[in-house]
């Protein structure tokens, strides 16, 4: 660890047991008279690093939030008590509550990458809020975070940054201003296996050697395992995922064709001068599931997006059951558009937050004719039922749902498309394992049923394994290997494969 | 809608419908003398005689319904023409920096030299020639702002989905893009209220637009001026109407902008 240790204040005197963080009892209710969050109680002692775990919607964030004295709006504490340091934060003031934030307590959100300025480089980004601003603190704190600064990092700005990167970077900004309290939502969720021990290995670190107060949600239950040293549960049990069969309209599918279903040759994307792809080939069968692995920050979702048409390539081509797309969007017919779905890594910011979620799953239906007008509502309560959402969920805004809960609804816009390609970046990161195995599920059933075609980006190295029958691994914008998954997990021919497949023991050996 | 909200519409709604109502109650007809010239407020005129003895009070109820309509009328057409525009330039790059490359050379024109102009032009538009002057005037800042709002929700998600879903550009315009931006579009407005009443008012106080002896705001400011000292309300009435006005308007428009919810939560 490159963490010098007398970067913390010691502790003045031993404030031994006092515990950094206690909820009582707290009841989060909305003004229809939901309960967000029922009952929960949490402790935190100085140096334990504790996880919050739970089916998506259980309240996770909701819980975290209430210790920074912010509830969601509208809803309001109807019962418990939320003390962190020794002060209740529901009866501090505005101001002190302020104080508190900025600099006792730290939070780093579900999707840090939105509370970055967009503008500011990352080095001021870290200099903005750090405690020592000098030019060797904001290093040590990047490495600290494994972002090693190899002179152009520290300059670029959150945009030219992978979201693992962004990820690391709040967490970077958290740090820095040496907090006592640290909250992390879902802090490992879309960053690869070795680099999500590495976090919480870092965050156990922080815990033991600095006295802090570590309070984390996480669906990944090994994580939970190895590296927290108490768990809270939540759980109001959510309806359980039901993969009823997906229907369809049975003429839409011809016999599967003999050539590829996407097919992506020499594709080369840069920003701005600088590559982020080169020369990358891709070919997907009909009906195949295909995996795409990498580091994070290897272009694995630039690589998606150029497909889908949100990111303009600088050459190459590429097919879609033989035809060629155009790059970008505006040469692609809306029937090549619906025939290519992709749903994102990032579930809060891919639901219109004015529309309603029956709104939202249902425009695809609408657009390309998919069914009666008259069905639609029954078609659309079917798709959430897909994903494991009850019809209730229906009529709420995406403000109302958790993350978990708007990637369902993501997933299930893009099913709503009956797309021949979907691409699936990081969908269950999200998603507690027993959601994320249904939605897996339903997808492959789509595939075998009616062979759809499955482009699953992801850093669980065992769901890859486990899905998929051919991976393809990125490594600095260049495809480095490629090959049945068998093969490429059991006899990987790259360094950065091995790297990867680190300390994924290939169990899988289906 | 909570009460407290209500009472902020209030003011508004009341200035603006007894702007609209005031011709047909007028106590007194607007052109026919009264009383003496700059009398003082009495019984038979409750805020004294205006240059000609008219009825300052009647002239204040009928002078509003024009400038009202006109600076609503404009308010709407700035509005709107900047979020479409600002919202295509946000999807469209190539469009965008058109739009605001004609926005900046449009800026330059001062506002009164483009009134004058349109006007002496159009010497028949009357007040359409006004209405079209403030809406050409009045678009360039609208346009601006509107764009730079429109920019981030268009690298949002979901107006990201919907394209890569096949919509076309203007149903990314009008659901995706423009429902989120209500708060900046109403605040906008509410701008361009005041700045259209200011347009307008101008325009009558220079006699373009409403000429006498028709009763207008303005032109009454400009008509009693020099009787300010004789009875100062012949033209302090139709200012504070003014004044009222966009306040009010302004004060409705913040109201109804929504303050939370429906929107991604990132306060931290």
């Amino acid at each position: 660890m490159s963490h010098t240790r007398d970067r913390y204040a010691k502790p003045e005197g031993p404030p031994g047991d006092a515990p950094a963080v206690r909820v009582t009892d707290l009841t989060v209710t909305t003004p229809d008279g939901r309960h967000l969050l029922r009952e929960a109680s949490l402790t935190v002692h100085p140096g334990r690093v504790v996880a919050l775990t739970g089916p998506s919607g259980a309240g996770k964030t909701t819980l975290l939030r209430a210790l920074t004295g912010l509830l969601p709006a509208g809803t309001a504490r109807t019962a418990g008590q939320v003390d962190v340091l020794g002060q209740d934060v529901f009866a501090l003031t505005e101001r002190e509550l302020r104080t508190l934030r900025g600099t006792r307590l730290a939070y780093v959100g579900q999707d840090p990458g939105s509370g970055l300025n967009p503008r500011m480089r990352v080095r001021s980004l870290v200099r903005e809020l750090a405690a020592d601003r000098s030019a060797e603190a904001v290093t040590a704190l990047l490495a600290e975070v494994r972002l090693p600064d190899d002179g152009r990092l520290a300059a670029r700005r959150p945009g030219a940054l992978s979201g693992g990167q962004q990820r690391r970077v709040a967490l970077a900004r958290a740090l820095a201003r040496r907090p006592d309290v640290l909250l992390l939502d879902e802090p490992t969720a879309g960053l690869h296996p070795e680099l999500r021990e590495e976090i919480a290995e870092l965050l156990r670190h922080l815990a033991r050697e600095h006295h802090l107060a570590v309070a984390f949600s996480c669906h990944d239950p090994t994580v939970v395992e190895r590296f927290a040293d108490d768990v809270v549960e939540l759980g109001t049990p959510p309806p359980p995922p039901h993969p009823a069969p997906f229907t369809r309209t049975p003429a839409a599918r011809s016999a599967p064709q003999s050539r590829s279903a996407l097919d992506v040759r020499n594709l080369h994307v840069t920003f701005r001068g600088t590559p982020v792809l080169t020369g990358v080939d891709l070919t997907v069968a009909p009906g195949a599931a295909v995996g795409i692995v990498g580091a994070s920050g290897s272009g694995k979702t630039t690589l998606v997006r150029t497909v889908v048409g949100l990111q303009r390539s600088t050459s190459g081509t590429i097919h879609l059951a033989g035809s060629p797309l155009s790059t970008g969007l505006l040469g692609r017919t809306r029937e090549q558009r619906r025939g290519l779905q992709l749903v994102t890594q990032n579930p809060l910011g891919a639901l219109n937050p004015s529309r309603t979620v029956a709104d939202t799953v249902g425009r695809p239906l609408r657009l390309h004719r998919r069914c009666p007008s008259g069905e639609i509502r029954e078609r659309v309560a079917g798709l959430l039922e897909q994903v494991g959402l009850a019809p209730v969920f229906a009529d709420r805004y995406p403000h109302e749902l958790s993350g978990g809960q708007r990637q369902r609804v993501a997933i299930a816009r893009a099913l709503a498309a009956e797309p021949d390609v979907l691409i699936c970046d990081e969908v269950t990161s999200a998603l507690d394992p027993d959601t994320g195995r249904a939605v897996m599920d339903l997808l492959a059933g789509l595939r075998e049923r009616h062979g759809m075609t499955l482009v699953l980006i992801s850093h669980d190295l065992s769901l890859v394994a486990d899905r998929t029958s051919s991976v393809t691994v990125l490594e600095a914008g260049r495809v480095v290997e490629s090959g049945s998954t068998v093969d490429v997990f059991t006899a990987p021919r790259h360094g950065a494969t091995r790297a990867l497949l680190g300390r994924y023991a290939p169990a899988a050996g289906p | 809608m909570t009460i407290k909200a209500a009472l902020r519409i209030t003011p508004a709604l009341l200035l603006l419908s007894l702007a609209l109502v005031g011709p047909w109650i007028a106590p007194n007809a607007v052109d026919t003398p009264v009383t003496a010239p700059f009398a003082e407020p009495d019984a038979a005129a409750v805020l004294g005689g205006d240059q000609l003895g008219r009825d300052v009070l009647s002239r204040l109820l009928a002078g509003g319904r024009d400038l009202v309509l006109s600076s609503l009328l404009v308010a709407v057409l700035v509005t709107g023409t900047a979020a479409v525009l600002g919202a295509i330039g946000a999807v469209r790059p190539l469009v965008g920096r058109l739009v605001e490359r004609t926005a900046d050379v449009l800026m330059l024109l001062p506002a009164v030299l483009g009134i004058l102009l349109v006007t002496l032009s159009w010497p028949d538009g009357g007040r359409f020639a006004v209405i079209a002057a403030a809406v050409v005037l009045g678009v360039p800042y609208a346009v601006r702002l509107a764009a730079s709002a429109a920019t981030p929700v268009a690298e949002a998600g979901y107006v990201e989905a919907a394209a890569a879903g096949g919509e076309r550009l203007w149903y990314l315009v009008v659901r995706e893009i423009l429902p989120n931006l209500r708060a900046t579009l109403l605040a906008l407005f509410g701008l361009r209220f005041v700045a259209a009443v200011y347009l307008v008012a101008t325009a009558g106080f220079l006699q373009v637009g409403p000429q006498p002896p028709a009763a207008d705001w303005a032109l009454m400011i400009r008509e009693n001026s020099s009787g300010l000292l004789l009875n100062p309300w012949a033209v302090v009435a139709p200012s504070l109407a003014i004044g009222l006005l966009a306040l009010s308007v302004n004060l409705a428009a913040a109201t109804l902008a929504p303050q939370t919810g429906r929107k991604a939560v990132t306060v931290l």
